[in-house]
């Protein structure tokens, strides 16, 4: 038969990858773990649109832009629960409406330049003016100068969560004369993302050198950089590798630093690498629809119970690999708003198969959407889809798997057109707030549809919430509001994948963030 | 027959003495024999259900798991002999559809001429002139990810060779005088194709065919590959290699499904091109 060496040929390359399992050279040969400071090689998979701080929303970018840019306020590198000052310190009024930040004296951009309230202003009125996807972070808030050295925030109601939002990378601070030279607008003319994917204009510890979104990110130490960090690599490469080649590079010091290993390969490293895991912030969580013209029997609140208590939890934690755990709620575990380890679902297989009856479930096919070409934080949504499709049948429910590619998948997800989704959620900044929208027709919650007014109890806590200032307040609301959600939403939060840290034994430094993974400017060498 | 590229086993073969080819006719028979033996039983002799996930993850080939577990801690031997019926059984069934679907048209082009031929075989040159497998690959996009519809791929891109081949033997046998002479004895077109054309036809197209059951099983295990067919769990072949692709440290879970399939093609192949020495000893140098 004709034309069958393409065919042939896609196989042979298929088993040599499968086989060699070495898809890139590295750029710094093969030495051992160095001593040197010149320069460290990161090896992550790149999620990554853009690095326009106004614009990005991914992993890998924030990553990025942590380097290169400040912000008013971050955390500590080892402490990532206090907020602490960066370029401004800032003082706020009792109800929490305004805050004044005053900007540290002789901070300067990489070009020399001081770092000015009008950058404040110009920063953060064109991240919401470009009405790019991290753009509503910043919703609400009106920024005003006050002097050159001091900048005041608004807001119409309490915002107890600024100071945490203040800290994510969008929120960095550009050097608005060199940005406005390049395009750079605070509406959504804004044409500077193109430069800033070329050149970076912040006050952080490095500097760009090159830039490929697909490959390969290059930065230098900023010659200027008179902050609070004190970088040890004049130079950090951060490479785009597949997870399995990730863990040959670190372990044979082609790279000292590999962020994007699978829960399942870091049980076996060679002693040459040390591994942090630790519950990432990343959520991984079933959506169900609530609109009976998508799915009669998911629609029926019945059904949510029954896949809630027909999944065996600690059999997902073994296949997600090390440093997982069961979610305890739709916010993550450690974060302000999150519940307590008791609230933790559990399996009842008695329960489940009574409920999934009683909604109609014998006899039908539900379809379990996903994308099975991303691996957030390290773990495969194939593999459990696989996993909870045994689960559930075991209680009755009969679940066919659809996997499509994450950008066909991610508009079903997002027009509520899935019967059951398994989708992941990466915090946006380190609070409970940020989970507020699976509330009864706020965004999330019309992803299945679940329109406002559908349970005025949980709709009123997360107004409540909104509005809330007294962290002891909060923290109690937000625990009526997670099991309220729990018991009665068409949501199953299942776990937090691990993140698992792979690094050189002589790199020191690595802490690991939820917003921002490694701040490179930490990392040093063992002495 | 009318053949200017080999597929690769096919080169293979040519390259190998003919004094050995004979012996490896018979060992490759026989593996193809065990491989369709198993497709048939291959569901019911497995160690351990094949869709079980009770075994521990990633255990290396040992005594137990003959072959290993892979990422859900299911056993990759009984996958694989599960799998059988999937990869080996599409594609037999695939390459009888193909052979019905080419012949057809083949023969009907060749009986006819004129105008049936033009257009008979300008549509398949139509067909031929794409890829083979980015064809398949859009149509199997195009109709939905699933098993039937990877299948109805493969069959609209591997039909054309068979008309092709067919066409040209029904057009020298037409001529003939004892299909003549049966045309004035008064024989339908029917009946003079199915009396005089069709058992001379057939012995070829089937030597064919017998070769193209292993490149029918690589065209769909590919699909699967590429997401486009067999759908998770089933023990496809191809989505086995997939799935393992991402685990390439746990090198049971890929090498031997990728094995399975190398076994196929190669034996398959190894078989058709030893019948056609032996129908056609002539043609066998070429």
């Amino acid at each position: 038969m004709k034309h069958l060496l393409p065919k042939a040929m896609l196989f042979a390359a298929c088993t040599a990858l499968l086989l060699s399992g070495c898809g890139q050279s590295g750029t710094s040969g093969t030495q051992a773990a160095p001593a040197s400071t010149d320069q460290i090689v990161i090896d992550t998979t790149f999620d990554m649109k853009t690095i326009d701080p106004g614009r990005e929303f991914e992993p890998t970018a924030q990553m990025l832009v942590k380097a290169m840019y400040d912000n008013l306020l971050t955390y500590g590198d080892e402490d990532t629960s206090t907020v602490v000052p960066n370029l401004a310190t800032y003082t706020a009024n009792e109800e929490l409406t305004e805050f004044t930040f005053t900007l540290q004296e002789g901070r300067v951009f990489s070009d020399g330049s001081p770092v000015t309230a009008d950058d404040v202003v110009f920063s953060l009125t064109r991240l919401t003016g470009m009405k790019g996807n991290p753009s509503y972070l910043f919703d609400g808030v009106t920024v005003e100068k006050i002097d050159d050295m001091t900048v005041k925030l608004t807001t119409a109601a309490p915002h107890p969560a600024l100071p945490v939002v203040l800290t994510a990378p969008p929120l960095a601070i550009l050097n608005s004369k060199v940005v406005q030279a390049n395009g750079g607008t605070v509406d959504e003319n804004d044409a500077a993302e193109e430069w800033l994917n070329a050149n970076s204009a912040g006050s952080g510890p490095y500097i760009l050198e090159s830039f490929d979104v697909r490959s390969q990110a290059v930065l230098v130490k900023n010659p200027n950089y008179n902050g609070p960090q004190t970088p040890t690599f004049e130079k950090v490469i951060f490479r785009n590798v597949e997870p399995a080649t990730q863990k040959m590079n670190v372990e044979r010091g082609d790279s000292q630093v590999a962020l994007g290993l699978l829960g399942d390969m870091v049980s076996d490293l060679a002693d040459t690498v040390k591994v942090d895991s630790v519950p990432s912030a990343t959520t991984v969580f079933l959506i169900i629809n609530t609109d009976p013209a998508i799915s009669e029997v998911t629609a029926k609140p019945e059904f949510w119970k029954a896949v809630k208590s027909a999944i065996d939890y600690d059999g997902l934690l073994e296949v997600a690999g090390s440093g997982a755990i069961q979610s305890t709620g739709a916010v993550p575990a450690q974060f302000v708003g999150g519940l307590p380890e008791s609230s933790r679902l559990k399996r009842d297989l008695e329960a489940a198969k009574t409920a999934a009856a009683a909604a109609g479930a014998s006899g039908k096919t539900i379809t379990l959407s996903y994308a099975n070409d991303i691996d957030p934080t390290g773990v495969s949504l194939q593999t459990l889809a696989e996993r909870l499709q045994v689960q559930l049948a075991e209680a009755g429910i009969t679940v066919e798997l659809a996997p499509a590619p994450f950008a066909t998948e991610v508009d079903a997800y997002r027009d509520g057109k899935e019967q059951i989704g398994l989708w992941y959620w990466i915090p946006d900044y380190s609070e409970g707030n940020d989970y507020l929208p699976y509330s009864p027709g706020q965004w999330m919650g019309l992803r299945v549809n679940w329109q406002a007014g559908a349970n005025p109890a949980i709709e009123a806590l997360a107004a409540e919430l909104l509005t809330t200032s007294d962290p002891a307040q909060r923290q109690a609301k937000f625990e009526e509001w997670g099991n309220l959600l729990l018991a009665e939403g068409p949501y199953v939060p299942l776990l937090q994948p691990g993140s698992n840290v792979v690094y050189s034994t002589s790199i020191t430094g690595v802490y690991y963030s939820p917003t921002w993974i490694i701040n490179a400017a930490a990392l040093g060498v063992a002495s | 027959m009318a053949e200017t590229r080999r597929s690769l086993p096919s080169r293979i073969w040519r390259a190998i003495p003919p004094g050995i080819r004979a012996p490896l006719g018979v060992v490759s028979a026989v593996i193809a024999l065990v491989w369709v033996v198993l497709c048939l039983i291959g569901p019911q002799i497995t160690p351990h259900d094949p869709l079980a996930q009770n075994l521990p993850l990633y255990q290396p080939p040992g005594v137990d798991t003959l072959l290993g577990t892979d990422e859900l801690g299911r056993d990759v031997f009984s996958r694989i002999l599960a799998g059988a019926q999937v990869t080996v059984g599409l594609a037999l069934l695939l390459v009888v559809m193909s052979m019905v679907v080419g012949s057809v048209l083949g023969v009907v082009a060749g009986f006819f001429g004129r105008w049936v031929d033009e257009a008979i075989m300008r549509f398949t040159d139509l067909v031929m002139a794409f890829p083979t497998v980015i064809l398949a690959m859009v149509t199997a996009a195009a109709l939905g990810a699933s098993l039937f519809n990877a299948v109805l791929a493969a069959l609209i891109v591997s039909w054309p060779p068979y008309a092709r081949v067919v066409r040209s033997m029904v057009l020298s046998l037409r001529h003939q005088e004892y299909v003549a002479s049966g045309r004035l004895l008064g024989f339908s077109p029917l009946k003079s194709i199915g009396v005089d054309i069709l058992p001379n036809v057939a012995g070829p197209t089937l030597v064919m065919a017998s070769a193209d059951i292993g490149t029918a099983a690589l065209l769909l295990s590919g699909l699967s590959f590429l997401g486009l067919g067999a759908k998770p769990p089933s023990p496809e072949w191809g989505a086995m290699v997939s799935s393992a692709v991402r685990h390439f440290d746990k090198w049971w879970m890929g090498v031997f499904p990728g094995l399975a399939i190398l076994t196929v093609v190669i034996c398959f192949n190894f078989l058709g091109d030893a019948l056609r020495d032996y129908f056609d000893p002539k043609g066998a140098t070429r």
